[in-house]
């Protein structure tokens, strides 16, 4: 038989919106090539939909949309399992099963996947985890911990300077909404994007609540809810706390039904006073439909609540 | 022991664990304990009003118990740390009660680290500073020994009431057991109430068949366990004539811990991590079951409960490579009664027709 070559596919969906640059580095870095899935459309939300269980939630029926897209076009594709990155670091749940779930969904493809698994609860770091990866695909040790390290470096220089551009957006002038959303709802191009782009149009500033310096970001959460446990929501909060008092409205834009945001959002909306809020779930029957006229007067709104002030 | 005055501590119903509560709250902490009602219709409403939209049902029922707790006296409300989302309820449905305007003091235990011993004297203190360290422990182990005698009396209920030839003896005798756990004063107390309703079910003459039909439950943690969220899915199925077993709840799941530690190891080739909170052992013994030749299988959660969606597509795969009928059931806060008996039956006459053809 054939010996393939080796191609590492990365469904273009979830965590790849959060990891993409320590992932795209650390392959380059061991020099294996990698394959991104194409951006969303019509029909990758619908093979997903096909595939997952009804009841999941819209990030993870695009996500296996995603897989089925790159099945067979690789020569592996990258699910990690993330589960924590310490106490109150938790990550959904859905992000636990990833791997198995994803294995089970397509057994029958004889698809192969590459997995990770960190759980820094039980012990398992993320530095260690990516020595997995490079062993399972034959590199030293020490190759794979130089790969490692460069990417981390090459992802911290990234988030900072998205950081960055966050502040300097805080300080524009004109109208200012913050988008309070996991990075891959607001990213996706097929459900987030249509609210970025008519923010955009409609000659709004938009800031994004996950992008706020992370460190920081974990800490002010503190400020909104002292017990939540999940990572990505408490970055949210956190951004949510920074930016409450520059901006003038929060978009809390959530996928029907995301476990955390049902909580989280629901917290927000009951704390955070003084700030005009748009609730926006989106889901895989209606989509984006009727998005843009509930941007459109929630805009009018802040306008008007503008100049009356 | 003196009782803290003033003091009167409630948690949300759960399944039949509040005797436990209970005899804990007062024997153990030396405080008084507000029973909630029972869980009716009325608390699934008045939760699910308060509650945002799509949260796990689970959420809206401990709400609506807590309301009704309030209702009934309680100043002290106590909240459950946990895995999922469970960890997080406690903080928000104390918000939603402070903008309901009740008044209470709220003991959160997702506020405390509870991997660490010193913070359980810490809440005990909190509770009564005059609590005894040695009557804690003695009132507390006794507490726990209440949530063993009860699942095991469950679990022998469940897998022969359908086949009871006394005409209802052995449901009184199950009943009886409840009360005096809900009752128990005293460790002595308790021990008789087991050791009494022990003896008494073995007496009863039951009349099952050489190969009954034997249906295996597996599922989230509370609506699989809570005879009013799941609409009394157990009973409904043993009085089909069924020998329903289930492995999960208190007792395995956290007093036996390390037994699920161990299920890890025969299930690596179905999943490799673990892939939720309750996912080890579903996936364990939904194979085992089949392995073993039980007629059926049934998979019970609340609506949008991510961990045990994300369990369904394994679940899926043992049903198709063991040829074992799956039924797959999703609660909330309206589901009906007759949906339920409809889709029991279809599946009854599925398995009970499969066993004569095999
Ligand atoms: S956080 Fe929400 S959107 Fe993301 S995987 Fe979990 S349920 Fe889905
Ligand atoms: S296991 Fe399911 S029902 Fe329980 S907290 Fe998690 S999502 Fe909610």
């Amino acid at each position: 038989m054939e010996e393939r070559k080796m191609v590492v596919g990365l469904p273009r969906a979830m965590l790849y919106f959060r990891f993409r640059i320590l992932w795209r580095a650390f392959f380059e870095e061991l020099g294996v090539p990698v394959a991104v899935s194409g951006p969303t459309d019509r029909e990758v939300l619908e093979r997903g939909t096909d595939l997952a269980i009804d009841e999941a939630c819209l990030s993870l029926k695009i996500y296996l949309g995603h897989v089925d897209a790159l099945v067979g076009k690789c020569s592996h594709i990258l699910v990690p399992r993330v589960s924590n990155f310490g106490r109150h670091r938790n990550m959904c749940t859905r992000f636990e099963a990833l791997p198995d779930l994803t294995r089970n969904v397509f057994r029958n493809t004889g698809q192969k996947f590459l997995t990770y698994n960190v759980d820094v609860l039980e012990k398992k770091k993320e530095e260690d985890a990516f020595l997995e990866i490079g062993q399972a695909l034959g590199y030293p040790v020490r190759t794979a911990k130089r790969a490692y390290k460069q990417a981390k470096k090459a992802e911290l220089a990234y988030r900072k300077a998205k950081a960055r551009e966050q502040d300097t957006l805080c300080r524009e002038t004109g109208l200012k909404i913050l988008i309070a959303a996991h990075s891959y709802v607001i990213e996706d191009a097929y459900v987030g994007r249509t609210v970025t782009e008519y923010l955009k149009q409609a000659g709004v500033v938009s800031l994004r609540a996950d992008l706020a310096d992370w460190d920081a970001a974990l800490e002010c959460s503190q400020e909104l809810s002292g017990t939540c446990k999940w990572e990505m929501s408490r970055e949210i909060l956190g951004g949510i706390a920074m930016y409450e008092n520059v901006v003038d409205g929060i978009i809390l834009l959530s996928a029907f039904p995301c476990g955390p945001d049902s909580m989280v959002n629901e917290l927000v909306t009951r704390r955070v006073k003084g700030v005009p809020l748009l609730n926006l779930v989106l889901d895989s029957q209606t989509g984006t439909a009727g998005v843009e006229t509930r941007l459109e007067s929630f805009i009018d709104i802040i306008r008007f609540k503008k100049g009356a002030l | 022991m003196d009782a803290v005055k003033g003091r009167n501590i409630s948690f949300p119903r759960y399944a039949e664990y509040n005797c436990a509560f209970r005899f804990i709250i007062e024997e153990a902490i030396g405080a008084k304990y507000i029973m909630p009602p029972a869980i009716t219709r009325r608390t699934m409403e008045l939760g699910a009003k308060y509650s945002p939209d799509f949260v796990c049902t689970p959420f809206k029922t401990t709400l609506g118990s807590m309301i009704e707790a309030l209702e009934a006296g309680a100043d002290t409300l106590l909240m459950t740390h946990g895995l999922c989302r469970l960890g997080y309820y406690g903080e928000l449905q104390e918000q939603i009660l402070r903008d309901l305007g009740y008044k209470f003091e709220f003991v959160n235990l997702s506020e405390y680290d509870m991997s660490k011993k010193k913070e359980y004297i810490r809440i005990v203190r909190r509770l009564n500073p005059k609590a005894h360290p040695a009557k804690f422990l003695a009132g507390f182990m006794e507490g726990l020994r209440m949530v063993e005698y009860l699942d095991e009396m469950t679990a022998e209920y469940y897998k022969n009431c359908g086949f009871d030839a006394s005409g209802g003896e052995y449901k009184r005798i199950y009943q009886d057991f409840l009360t005096a756990m809900y009752t128990a004063g005293s460790r002595g107390e308790v021990e008789a109430g087991y050791r009494t309703a022990k003896s008494a079910l073995r007496r009863v003459p039951l009349k099952k068949p050489q190969r009954p039909l034997r249906v295996g439950l597996v599922g989230e943690f509370y609506t699989v366990m809570d005879a009013f969220s799941n609409l009394e899915v157990e009973q409904k199925l043993a009085d089909m004539g069924v020998e329903v077993h289930r492995w999960m709840n208190v007792t395995n799941h956290f007093l036996r811990f390390s037994a699920e530690k161990n299920m890890r190891v025969k299930v690596r080739d179905l999943c490799a991590y673990e892939m939720g909170p309750t996912a080890t052992p579903n996936i364990f013994w939904a194979r085992e079951w089949a392995e073993r030749g039980f007629d059926g299988l049934v998979h019970i959660k609340s609506a949008s409960c991510t961990p045990e969606i994300d369990v369904m597509p394994v679940l899926q795969n043992i049903g198709a490579d063991y040829k074992i009928p799956v039924l797959y059931l999703t609660y909330d806060a309206q589901t009906s009664d007759v949906g339920l008996m409809t889709r029991l039956e279809a599946f009854y006459d599925m398995i009970h027709m499969r066993k004569r053809v095999l």
